[in-house]
């Protein structure tokens, strides 16, 4: 039972073209969200389907042509797939403002995939004023009528605070998820992986309903052999060949720091009568992320903690080449973790990277460095 | 054995705006050492954080783009990039910040040295970059940081909900900076600075206008040496002074038909991008081997900070050329080419700077197009002189040169 909800996971993970296709044919509406935090409750609660807009794993041909090599390949590699026709038959991408890759995303998109509209997000990265508040409603409101504009679908307040509640009750279902996976070894990086993947593409309804056969029956198995045990931090960490590289060495993941996975999850939204203001309040009590103004660096005490809580032998950071906020904050999060006693390396990853012959070499020597611990 | 001769260079006229601008920007670097050393507060600042605030509260702050460039123009952009390596810092992280970073642990910096802040005033129109890099300064030294957020603007104009943000944030900056610092902020004085730094503005925009001339009355050149007055001090009288006194030459130039450009200018180019400071010698000289003028750069549009009201002063701020979407920026390249008779585009891909050139390709394109000139581009970086190869850049020049001679001849002949 547990295998058939994994081999569900992987389905939706690895062939998102297969749940677009699905989407479309029931006569649905996609609407692309890239990362990080785009408001796809706004979306949802449109009746449109989300699907995450992380890129993907494959060579750079097309997009060369609107980038430079120095810009990170997630990035790119949506140009790429948008430009290569993989996203035909969506209604539009959204791309908030939270890195200067994003923003060039966005601009790039207009003349690469003029088919696809780009409605772009800006947020405040001042979030915590009131003032900023009214900053981030402006934004939601360009998208809501953008979004209209592109699917001739209408906003509702009502809808959204359904949409807002099945979003916390998913966050709450991610949160468990980690939690049980982490008391349980014997699931292995690669399928904890889909876990996450599978919950960019599904609608939160379908991935909820999934989340709670499976917390269900893997709360039924017995533990498996304790392994080392690792936190992850970085912005993508679902390369297969990575995985598959911790998994071989007995590494297993008991929390992550990874923008494209718990991040998303860790911050619920405090539903009031104004759907629109509690969703903006979310996005303002959102911390400790690399992309996120964080004047006291919290994020780097934030996963020594977490690491401290869960147990950790040590930290994997998973930098993705060319990613400014993630390069700024690793020497401080490797001095924290030195002086927390906590093993830590460094593995870079590219989307375009097909040799892991380092990245191996680089986590054999770090299992090395907690067994000897 | 051959005497060596060396050529007498003749002492500086201090009535000139070249030493009237030296001296400000060297004024700028003592005053703060000068401060400093009485115990009063100095402040690292953004390049695009409004002059006008710290100005108005007569704060000392300097500016660790300038002082990064200054570093690598005189060759110790790659010492210090390699220290901030050896702290963990990725050679792809923007390399003024490394610069920067490496002389915040506490690397000497012989080249431009600048006393430490007690503060740091970060403002992201010009790349979210800054703000990582402005954090991890008020995290190792255990400053403050005073942070104005300036989205990206995908639109051609300024919405008014953004200038209500950036007023409020302007708001917040200046009640931090009275309780760091003791200060207190006068508006009659603000207005004073408002006026000054306007009358700068406008020395600049019509000094650097007079490239519509031709010949240019002024080597392009000279304006990625005097922008640095136009960050810094524009504020400042001496400025304004200095700016006008740039003014009054560029016009004497034109009509005494002399120029700063030694030799015959040939052609006229627009440049892209921050200057590769490290090989600013064989940048400049292999323009000038070739007849080649850089007339303009957006730099001549950018720092014309001209506004009316504390309201129009955000919205201006909104405009630099960084947070601007990509038809914006476009437009403003397009009207220097055509107004100063531009005949090919060589954009500098800066490895330093990825929003800069994230979007170069499609927009330098449309430029050519728009404009139909030929567009060349060459990799390099604006403190790391590992990322730059002469040969490339020799061979997109002449490769640039005999397009536009070979357009020159069709012309003449047709």
């Amino acid at each position: 039972m547990l295998d058939e909800i994994l081999k569900k996971f992987e389905e939706a993970a690895c062939h998102p073209e297969l749940l677009k296709e699905r989407y479309l044919s029931e006569g649905k509406q996609i609407v692309l969200v890239a990362p990080v935090y785009t408001p796809e409750e706004i979306v949802h609660s449109m009746g449109l389907v989300p699907m995450g807009a992380w890129g993907g794993d494959l060579q750079l041909q097309e997009s060369k042509r609107y980038f430079p090599a120095f810009i990170c390949s997630i990035v790119q590699s949506i140009v790429e797939l948008g430009m290569k026709g993989a996203y035909e038959g969506v209604s539009a991408l959204i791309v908030p403002s939270l890195c200067d890759s994003l923003k060039v995303l966005g601009e790039n998109w207009k003349y690469a995939v003029p088919s696809i509209p780009f409605i772009p997000m800006t947020y405040p990265q001042n979030r915590k004023p009131e003032y900023a508040l009214d900053y981030t409603l402006h934004g939601y409101e360009r998208v809501i009528s953008d979004l209209q504009k592109a699917t001739g679908k209408v906003f509702s307040e009502k809808l959204l605070r359904v949409s807002l509640q099945i979003y916390n009750e998913h966050n709450e279902l991610m949160r468990e998820t980690v939690k049980e996976l982490a008391a349980h070894p014997e699931i292995s990086a690669q399928k904890r992986s889909w876990i996450f993947k599978s919950a960019t593409f599904l609608r939160k309804e379908e991935h909820s309903a999934l989340l709670r056969q499976f917390l269900e029956e893997l709360r039924k198995q017995e533990a498996g052999k304790r392994k080392l045990r690792i936190v992850t931090t970085g912005i993508l960490a679902d390369a297969p060949s990575l995985l598959k590289i911790l998994d071989e060495n007995g590494l297993q993941i008991v929390a992550d720091d990874i923008a494209a996975e718990s991040r998303q999850y860790k911050t619920d939204c405090e539903i009031g009568n104004d759907g629109l203001v509690s969703l903006a309040k979310k996005y303002a009590a959102r911390d400790n992320c690399s992309v996120l103004y964080d004047p006291y660096k919290r994020r780097v005490e934030a996963l020594v903690e977490t690491a401290k809580a869960v147990e950790a032998d040590g930290v994997l950071m998973v930098l993705t080449k060319f990613c400014d906020p993630e390069e700024f904050d690793y020497p401080l999060i490797r001095n924290a973790c030195n002086a927390a006693g906590l093993p830590i390396v460094e593995v870079e990853v590219d989307r375009q990277m097909e040799n892991y012959e380092q990245a191996a070499t680089i986590i054999e020597s770090f299992k090395e460095m907690m067994e000897s611990k | 054995m051959a005497e060596e001769i060396k050529k007498q260079r003749p002492a500086p006229d201090p009535n000139s705006a070249k030493y009237k601008l030296n001296m400000i920007a060297k004024k700028a670097y003592d005053d703060a050492f000068a401060a400093k050393e009485r115990g009063e507060l100095v402040g690292w600042c953004s390049s695009n954080f409004p002059v006008e605030i710290p100005e108005t509260l007569g704060l000392y702050v300097c500016y660790p783009e300038n002082q990064a460039a200054g570093i690598a123009a005189r060759g110790g952009g790659e010492r210090m990039c390699s220290i901030a390596e050896g702290q963990g810092y990725s050679n792809d992280i923007c390399a003024y910040a490394r610069v920067s970073l490496a002389y915040a642990s506490g690397a000497p910096a012989e080249e431009q040295p600048m006393p430490l802040p007690d503060y740091v005033l970060c403002c992201n129109n010009i790349c979210n970059c800054m703000i990582k890099w402005y954090e991890n300064l008020s995290r190792e030294l255990h400053i403050p940081m005073i942070m104005i957020d300036i989205p990206f603007n995908p639109d051609y104009d300024v919405p008014d909900a953004e200038v209500t943000y950036i007023k409020n944030q302007f708001l917040d900056a200046i009640k931090q900076l009275e309780e760091i610092t003791g200060k207190k902020w006068s508006w009659d004085r603000y207005r004073e600075v408002m006026e000054i730094s306007g009358r700068t503005s406008r020395a600049w925009l019509e000094a650097t206008a007079t490239a519509k001339y031709v010949p240019s009355p002024f080597n392009g050149f000279d304006l990625l040496n005097h922008m640095a007055v136009m960050v810094t001090a524009r504020g400042k009288l001496e400025a304004a002074e200095a700016m006008e006194t740039l003014l009054r030459e560029y016009k004497e130039n034109h009509e005494k038909g002399v120029s700063t450009y030694r030799g015959e200018e040939k052609h006229r180019i627009m440049f892209e991008g921050i200057a590769c400071w490290p090989w600013l010698r064989v940048t400049a000289h292999g323009l000038r081997d070739r007849g080649i003028n850089m007339v303009t750069t957006i730099y001549a549009d950018a720092f014309g900070f001209i506004y009316k009201d504390f309201d129009d002063m955000c919205r201006v701020y909104a405009k630099v050329p960084n947070a601007i979407n990509l038809e914006y920026a476009r437009d403003k390249r397009i009207k220097l080419c055509n107004d100063n008779h531009v005949e090919g585009l060589l954009v500098h891909t800066n490895r330093s700077c990825k929003l800069w050139s994230g979007f170069m390709y499609e927009m330098s394109r449309q430029i050519g197009e728009e404009c139909d000139i030929p567009v060349v581009s060459f990799d390099g970086d604006q403190a790391d002189p590992r990322n730059f190869s002469e040969a490339q850049y020799d061979t997109r020049v002449q490769g640039l040169t005999e397009i536009m001679q070979s357009r020159k001849e069709a012309q003449n002949a047709g």
